[in-house]
């Protein structure tokens, strides 16, 4: 990198680098405060738990880092993803009900729900990108949709009768260790009664975890990233780069709605239903994570491993609080105050606005 | 400058299509073309009214004011309390009443107020600002009220939120703000409610919002900074001071809406975080013509914007057609909205 910013010496110096770096600080803080005041927050299941809870925020959070860098915003990821888990529960109920295997039906559902949950991106990106609807217009249409059409799926309830592989895959673990005894991978081994199974990293945070890896290294270092990081700079400036604005704009909101598509997938394996709001309460946090984690909406910053911070800060508030007893309504507070913290770090610190990474 | 038909058409297609749908929802919906039907629409449209006039100004601004939905919630929540523990004390209930809904109102700009100063002092982006703002009021809604909506309120306040102005029993009784008395069983259905109390006070409300946006220099100075920042500011206009004072009105007339709220339901509610109060407003104020890039944008515009989300809704439930196609009627006709707007933009 060699900016200017990190040559700076003395208390400005100092500050920079506090400023600049002041969301994993809070992170590692607020970790350590809840680790001394709560003495199960870090262990092995406070953990654990976090976790659990990470992919809904995570997935979200990942698709709003690319349409917000773009300088847009996507409102509709909520419902997609209550649309995808109704969509893949209803195919794989249905391919169940038609006497197919348990295991291929939930492939194949899964699959067709990939493809099926492509669309309402699609459409967002031929809106924003061709028709010149600004993005909180097309997307807050297309989460009208989307609602309106699960709930139609649903008829006012929610999937039922998803086989019980379903939600041994969902509610299932990376690795399962039975001491002594077996390993084995994302399918919990055969054991009889009493025996123990130590489980270690939930499936539901592997694979979205997984898709944090590649799109971080997208992000940062293919032709892909950067030219969302150019359209989000300056629009202008791109199309004249030679950058197709219009298809890469559609493929950021196609993207998006993917990563919405496959935490609703997660949201029906793990819960062995689909709902039609499953995924409204993680709209917000999504693009809290983003922001706070130093994104502007204006476009041109941000960064996968920063929304991944964010991520981690609000679950640490979330989770900490929970175990210190407070009702989860404090946590709106906190987030809040977080996220107002967040920008008006930035503004006290003007240099950092124009740093990447 | 002569303006086209075309453009008069463009500019005013929700007006059209509000008439268009009410001759269509005429023939389909049973019951739909009553007089008490239309009281019903205007009187289920009021919170969204408010809400929606709240984001006129601030939209015309360049803004966007994500938090009234809370702010409403804290407004219903807290008159509510105050109106409870009023009457526990055996205040009288006007008393409790009216302290309870004053004491929100003045509440309620607080959170309105600090969003403008974030916009214009700190420079946070009205999203970001209002959306932070938005879940604090939450939480400390949520906090005041546990989670529970607030009950055990002083009497009249339903009587008064779902009166009516008039009331008529045919060649009978009539009589003003109370139903005539010693009427019952068959009777009781003659009666004929005419112009409900909450369009008074929406007619009101709506009409100082109108003169103020349309008529004063406060109105002309928001259009000022919402067209050009730059000229606003050189015009001499305290950008600032202006900014503060549109985001605590915002606020201000979310307040109005809990405590009518307050009146319409006899409890105190919280906003949930699924409601979606403050998108649907927003929604109501770009399909009457505003433009989220600021400088554009009606009272009128907005309360037809509202007009035409709740007609559908009301339209298709009596015409017997599941209800969940007004989420896909809205979305639809939002995008149609603003792709109209971007093809004409020339209109104003």
């Amino acid at each position: 990198m060699g900016n200017i910013t990190t040559r700076k010496n003395g208390i400005h110096g100092i500050l920079l680098q506090l400023g600049n770096r002041w969301a994993i600080i809070f992170l590692l803080l607020g970790a350590i405060l809840f680790s001394i005041i709560s003495p199960g927050f870090f262990s092995f299941n406070g953990i654990q738990v976090i976790l659990i809870n990470s992919p809904f925020i995570l997935l979200l959070g990942l698709a709003e880092t690319f349409v917000i860098i773009t300088g847009g915003i996507d409102l509709s990821v909520g419902f997609i993803m209550g649309f995808a888990s109704v969509v893949s529960a209803k195919l794989i109920a249905t391919f169940v009900g038609l006497g197919m295997n348990d295991l291929l039906s939930i492939i194949i559902g899964i699959v067709i729900t990939l493809g099926i949950g492509m669309i309402p991106g699609f459409v967002n990106g031929i809106l924003v990108a061709r028709l010149k609807v600004p993005p909180f217009i097309a997307t807050f249409s297309m989460l009208g949709i989307t609602h309106g059409i699960s709930e139609l799926i649903i008829e006012g309830s929610y999937i039922k009768n998803l086989p019980a592989l379903a939600g041994e895959i969902g509610n299932g673990s990376f690795i399962n260790i039975a001491p002594g005894k077996t390993v084995s991978f994302f399918i919990k081994p055969i054991l009889q009664r009493g025996e123990q199974l130590i489980e270690i990293l939930p499936t539901v945070f592997v694979i979205p975890f997984i898709f944090v890896i590649i799109f971080a290294f997208i992000l940062r270092s293919t032709k892909f990233g950067q030219h969302t990081y150019a359209i989000g700079g300056n629009v202008d400036a791109a199309i004249r780069a030679g950058i197709n604005v219009k298809t890469h704009i559609t493929k950021i909101y196609m993207l998006s709605s993917l990563f919405a598509t496959i935490a609703g997938i997660l949201y029906a394996l793990r819960y062995i239903t689909g709902k039609a709001d499953a995924g409204t309460a993680f709209l917000l946090d999504g693009i809290v994570a983003v922001v706070i984690g130093g994104a502007s909406l204006y476009g041109g910053i941000g960064s996968v491993w920063k929304t991944v911070i964010g991520c981690l800060i609000i679950l640490v508030l979330e989770n900490g609080l929970r175990m210190l007893g407070f009702p989860t309504y404090y946590k709106y507070i906190v987030v809040g105050v977080v996220l107002i913290f967040a920008v008006l770090v930035d503004q006290f610190f003007p240099e950092l606005v124009h740093k990447e990474g | 400058m002569r303006k086209s038909p075309l453009s008069i058409f463009a500019r005013n297609w929700a007006l059209f299509f509000v008439l268009v749908l009410i001759l269509i929802f005429s023939f389909t919906g049973t019951n739909f073309f009553r007089l008490a039907n239309f009281q019903n629409i205007f009187h289920l449209s009021t919170i969204y009214l408010l809400l929606s006039a709240a984001e006129t100004f601030v939209i015309i601004t360049g803004g966007i004011d994500l938090s009234v939905g809370f702010v409403m919630g804290l407004s219903s929540v807290l008159s509510a309390t105050i109106m409870r523990e009023l009457h526990a004390a055996n205040f009288p209930p006007a008393l409790s009443i009216s302290i309870g809904s004053v004491a929100a109102l003045i509440v309620c700009i607080i959170p309105g107020f600090i969003n403008g100063v974030l916009t214009t002092k700190y420079r946070v982006p009205p999203f970001i600002a209002t959306l932070g703002m938005g879940g604090i009021v939450n939480g400390i809604t949520l906090v005041m009220c546990q989670g529970f909506p607030v009950s055990f309120l002083p009497p009249y306040l339903t009587e008064i939120g779902n009166g009516y102005l008039i009331y008529v029993l045919p060649g009978k009784a009539i009589s003003f703000f109370n139903r005539p008395g010693g009427i019952a069983g068959e009777e009781l259905k003659e009666l004929i409610r005419i112009i409900p109390n909450s369009l008074m006070f929406n007619f009101v409300i709506l009409f100082i919002l109108w003169h103020l946006l349309k008529n004063t220099k406060f109105g002309q100075h928001t259009y000022a900074i919402g067209g050009s920042m730059d000229a606003a500011v050189r015009a001499g206009i305290n950008k600032n001071r202006h900014l503060i004072i549109i985001y605590a009105l915002s606020t201000f007339l979310a307040g109005l809406a809990g405590v009518f709220n307050v009146f319409q339901t006899g409890t105190g509610n919280y906003t949930l975080s699924t409601s979606m109060y403050e998108l649907l407003a927003i929604a109501g104020v770009v399909i009457g013509g505003a433009s989220l890039m600021g400088g554009k944008g009606r009272i009128g515009g907005s309360i037809i914007g509202v007009i035409l989300i709740s007609i559908i809704a009301n339209g298709l439930h009596l015409s017997g057609v599941d209800p969940f196609f007004r989420f896909i009627a809205v979305g639809l006709i939002l995008t149609v909205a603003v792709v109209i707007d971007q093809s004409f933009p020339d209109l104003l």
